[in-house]
């Protein structure tokens, strides 16, 4: 199977500082579609940013960055927002819901980005869809405040899974939740593997680590596999 | 296209959800602008109005732009009867032709002798000239008793003279030219000839010099023609029945003038003729448009740019709130951009916002300047004539309109740039 993401040698040096510090030095990592893949470390080990990288957030200092067979590794703003738009999902810790707007326009604002413009009726159509998809289908008028956490934290993988991505990142997602919640909130990213989308999720959190196909470990900017504790769900 | 319209589309429904979520930093960003814009609107719909005010006012004493003016001195009796045969029958030429006429009591002096004003008093005798130009004062046997006569000046017109100058109708109407011609002549009066009539009761009987008898004219109608001095116009044909040819022109105070559409052959065969018997007459072609906007044009631009300053200050203001506003959606813009959605539009969802309240304000503005105009011309325009048929003019919305984008763009523009460079990966990180 041709991999989704292929890293290698990825190095990110933070510079601005007396002494230029090195966050990721020479990762090298392959991502297949469908793939569950945890990655773990101490705070500051580099974890996010190599989130950064692979959701073209940030662009390594060095190495390669093929997205499916494509070097992206150097690619222009313009060209990386069309690709996060049609490739990826993003979910944060802080669910970065917007107050204002209930949970439908929440999930919407990914649909309405600039990148191909959709009618008003297939838009309502696949937001419902991806509310479904997570389950609160019910809540499509409630605003932020009326909602729960966990309920948030659904809305926020509704909107990172409307535009079908390839991949969906997940920067500890359930870092804000309780533990029967955070529990909830995997199943619902582990239920997108099913229809080919790989999740690599960022956790400290073991339990949810295990569930995870792989678990990777990041230490000082140094990627290691560790020994597969879990399987897909 | 489509990608253009995509997100023109975008930074609309964007830009109108925040509007919608931040009401009081839109309001307080549209007080700022408010009067900026409206004293852009307020100084363009002054300057428009004033200028078609003036610009009327000229037209009304000179004539519509582009009518060719050929005058004449009166003194020698050879251009009478050169112009009228020319011009008659034409409608491409008016011939007006000015005398003294006196209309009132028979063998008494007139209560505005000379033909003045009916409110001033100028003191002194009248002059009278003869022929040769030779001219003194009338002696107080020559002037007679004062008594209830009005004098004016008389212009015979040989046909409809409005097509060259609008006269405003007042009352009544104006002369028929289509109409057999009457024995009693039918005179239109200026309003101060108005005034006259109104303030003296005088009988109907008009003195023309050089008539073969005294007239008794009819008042159809009154105009306000510009002119200060009273003055009546009446059909050429009518006023030939009592006053015989080569008498139509005053020797004293003659005045023969030629109004014609440019390009009508009327001048060239008129000046040939008029040289040919060594008579220099004078041409121009009025130009009032262009005389009054080199005038106006200052003034209008030291307002303007007055008015350009309070609009900066509204700027500031969209400016300050925009800052602001970017600052405290960092977040949205960042998630925003982590979703797909390029720079370029983050920077017009911004613009959008400023624009929608720029373009807001003015809408605003234009109807509060609007519906002011209409409040002033309902309560005041009975007592200022100026103010009379006044309507918003279409220059000072386009300005207003003009003005809120311009402030919108202004506003917005840096804080669009801002929120373009939002980074995602620092705003994300958990």
């Amino acid at each position: 199977m041709t991999a989704l993401i292929q890293l290698s040698g990825i190095t990110k040096v933070l510079k601005g500082q007396e002494q230029p510090r090195t966050i990721l030095d020479g990762v090298g990592l392959e991502v297949f579609p469908g793939e569950s893949i945890a990655i773990v470390g101490r705070s500051g080990s580099g974890k996010s940013t190599l989130l950064s990288v692979l959701g073209l957030f940030d662009r390594p200092d060095q190495g390669t960055y093929l997205l499916s067979g494509n070097d992206i590794s150097r690619l222009p703003e313009r060209r990386a927002a069309k690709l996060r738009s049609s490739h990826f999902g993003f979910v944060f810790q802080r669910f970065f819901l917007l107050k204002h707007l209930t949970a439908a326009q929440n999930v919407a604002m990914a649909l309405v980005n600039g990148q191909g413009w959709l009618p008003r009726r297939e838009r309502r159509a696949r937001v419902m869809q991806a509310l479904e998809q997570v389950g609160i289908a019910h809540l499509a008028k409630n605003r932020p405040a009326r909602m729960s956490g966990g309920e948030q934290q659904r809305v926020a993988i509704a909107r990172a899974l409307v535009r079908e991505p390839k991949i969906l990142l997940a920067d500890e997602p359930t870092g804000a939740l309780d533990t029967e919640t955070g529990a909830l909130v995997i199943d619902a990213l582990l239920g997108v593997t099913a229809h080919g989308c790989a999740l690599i999720l960022v956790t400290h959190d073991r339990d949810h680590a295990a569930r995870m196909g792989r678990v990777l470990h990041l230490d000082a900017g140094v990627l290691t596999e560790q020994v597969a504790v879990g399987g897909t769900a | 296209m489509i990608r253009f319209s995509g997100r023109l589309r975008s930074a609309l429904i964007i830009g109108l959800q925040g509007i919608r979520s931040r009401k009081l930093r839109t309001l307080l960003s549209m007080v700022s602008l408010f009067l900026g814009v409206l004293a852009v609107v307020v100084v363009q719909a002054g300057a428009s109005i004033a200028e078609r005010a003036v610009l009327a006012d000229m037209e009304l004493y000179d004539g519509f732009d582009g009518t060719v003016v050929m005058e004449m001195g009166g003194s020698s009796p050879k251009v009478e009867p050169i112009v009228l045969d020319t011009v008659a029958g034409r409608s491409d030429a008016v011939a007006m032709t000015g005398m003294q006429a006196i209309i009132g009591e028979p063998g008494v002096r007139p209560v505005n002798q000379g033909g003045g004003s009916f409110d001033d008093s100028w003191g002194g005798s009248p002059m009278i000239c003869d022929e040769q130009g030779n001219c003194r004062e009338q002696t107080p046997a020559e002037l007679g008793p004062q008594g209830q006569a009005i004098e004016l000046r008389l212009t015979a017109l040989t046909g409809d003279v409005r097509q060259f100058r609008p006269y405003r109708p007042q009352a009544g109407q104006w002369l028929d030219f289509t109409s057999v011609p009457m024995m009693a002549p039918r005179l239109v009066l200026n309003k101060e000839a108005a005034k006259g009539f109104d303030r003296y009761k005088v009988p109907a009987e008009m003195r023309v010099p050089g008539a073969s008898a005294n007239m008794t004219p009819q008042f159809v109608g009154v105009v306000d023609d510009g002119d200060a001095s009273p003055r009546a116009y009446v059909r050429l044909d009518e006023l030939t029945q009592w006053v015989p040819a080569g008498k139509l022109v005053d020797p004293n105070m003659g005045e023969v003038r030629v109004l014609m559409s440019s390009g009508t052959p009327v001048e060239q065969v008129l000046t040939s003729k008029l040289k040919a018997v060594n008579i220099e007459p004078y041409v121009h072609i009025v130009n009032s448009r262009e005389e009054q906007e080199s005038e106006l044009a200052l003034m209008r631009w030291i307002f303007l740019a007055m008015a350009g300053l309070v609009l900066l200050i509204g700027v500031a203001g969209i400016l300050n709130v925009g800052l602001a506003t970017v600052g405290e959606r960092v977040e949205e813009f960042a998630l925003r951009r982590a979703v797909g959605t390029p720079r370029a539009l983050l920077a017009g969802i911004v613009l959008a916002e400023t624009l929608i309240t720029g373009l807001l304000t003015a809408a605003l503005a234009i109807g509060a300047s609007a519906a002011a105009l209409k409040a002033l011309v309902t309560l005041a325009g009975d007592s200022q004539p100026f103010l009379q048929g006044v309507e918003f003019p279409w220059e000072a919305g386009v300005a207003g309109v003009i003005a809120g984008l311009v402030a919108g763009v202004l506003g917005g523009f840096v804080p669009a740039i801002r929120a373009a460079g939002i980074p995602i990966a620092t705003v994300m990180r958990a």
